[in-house]
């Protein structure tokens, strides 16, 4: 009984071992792109309607009000992305 | 088409000029008007030196919707506090979201609400409230000067434009999102979905609605105040060129505070008077080369100032009959 319990559960981690290698092969750099663009598209948004937190008014303070419920407990990690990103200018003079 | 046939047969009325022309009076006025003829009318004004609580001579500074008549109501907002409120409510919402307002959040709260744009954009939803509401026949907005006035009303169409973006925005992400979770079965830690594609699309819909309502000629009539003066003419001319660049048509110019033409003919008018007269008339002249088409009303210059309801229901009868 043991026996056979412990050959399903090699069986499973064979398949588990497969499944991780063939995403590392053939989706991870897809996922690992997809995610970049997702925190890029995040930024954006936040850039746009919270822009004021960072002194880049951006219109409506009115309507960015009504969204910022939504975004609070985003908004640390946004700033902390944000300002820390660099410029090709950055990089060139050591900024 | 006269002023008359205009009023009668649009829900909305706006009434926009340079300052101290007689915007409130004849909003006012035609209130009154509709009113008297048995309609649910309601006079706003988007102003923030707003003057209906001196024509209509009663307090109406932020207390609400007030009934001053039969079927005549008039609203004057409070635009400090209903930032305010707006304010404590955003503030409420957080709390009940995460148990606490973070400091630099509650900075934000308090900054963005001291920009000036926050007063008018206030105003704007309380009059897309108003009209959304549905509870009135016809709806009278004494607008602010000018150049306020143009880009209030060319607001919804900006920020239609802008709000389309952001929803586009979150479209794509929410998209991305499923990609992530179909090919890794992980979930994306980005800000909450729902909620805010619920807020945008509820913005998008009160805009859409205004801009619906501030463009169709159909429902609105947007009236221009002029007087037979230089400075007068010169930014009417300015506006109505502002106005068509926002896509929005005048429906038509009403001519205010004309002196009495057969003054000039009486032996007891000063001339200091008559001076005046004669200036109004060459003006006049002016007024109906450059805006023939679009004359739907010329109101005279009244004995008095049209304050209470006594002198409303004079003027009221010159100008409606």
């Amino acid at each position: 009984m043991d026996s056979h319990k412990d050959g399903k559960k090699g069986l499973a981690s064979i398949k588990s071992a497969i499944r991780d290698f063939v995403y590392g092969m053939a989706a991870h750099d897809m996922v690992t792109y997809s995610l970049r663009t997702r925190m890029h598209m995040e930024n954006l948004f936040m850039l746009i309607v919270m822009g004021d937190m960072l002194g880049i008014p951006v219109l409506p303070p009115y309507y960015s009000l009504r969204l910022l419920p939504h975004v609070v407990p985003h908004v640390k990690t946004w700033k902390r992305t944000l300002l820390r990103d660099r410029d090709v200018t950055d990089r060139m003079f050591g900024g | 088409m006269f002023l008359k046939e205009i009023v009668e047969s649009h829900k909305y009325l706006l009434f926009a000029g340079k300052g101290g022309l007689g915007k409130t009076t004849l909003s006012a006025t035609t209130a009154r008007y509709l009113a008297s003829r048995g309609k649910k009318v309601i006079v706003f004004s988007t102003d923030p030196q707003a003057s209906l609580t001196d024509v209509f001579e009663r307090d109406l500074f932020g207390k609400g919707e007030v009934e001053l008549a039969g079927n005549l109501y008039a609203l004057e907002i409070d635009a400090d506090r209903v930032v305010s409120e707006y304010q404590a409510d955003v503030r409420k919402k957080i709390l009940d979201m995460y148990g606490s307002v973070p400091e630099e959040i509650e900075d934000y709260i308090k900054s963005a609400s001291a920009q000036p744009a926050m007063s008018e954009s206030a105003t704007f939803d309380s009059m897309i409230e108003l009209i959304m509401a549905g509870r009135y026949d016809y709806y009278i907005f004494d607008m602010m000067p000018h150049g306020h006035a143009i880009r209030f009303l060319s607001m919804a169409s900006l920020l239609d434009t802008w709000i389309n973006k952001v929803v586009d925005i979150r479209k794509d992400s929410q998209e991305v999102d499923e990609r992530v979770r179909r090919m890794s079965g992980k979930k994306t830690h980005g800000t909450e979905e729902t909620g805010i594609l619920g807020e945008l699309q509820d913005i998008k819909n009160r805009l859409d609605f205004m801009a619906k309502i501030i463009g169709g000629g159909d429902t609105t009539a947007l009236f221009y105040v002029v007087i037979p003066e230089q400075m007068a003419i010169m930014d009417t001319e300015t506006a109505i060129a502002e106005f068509k660049k926002f896509g929005i048509e005048l429906s038509g110019i009403i001519v205010n505070q004309v002196y009495p033409r057969e003054l000039l003919s009486d032996p007891d008018v000063p001339e200091f008077l008559k001076s005046r007269i004669r200036m109004q008339q060459s003006n006049m002249e002016i007024i109906h080369r450059k805006f023939a088409d679009k004359i739907v009303a010329e109101v005279r210059m009244m004995d008095r100032e049209p304050k209470g309801f006594a002198m409303l229901e004079k003027t009221a009868n010159m100008v409606y009959g």
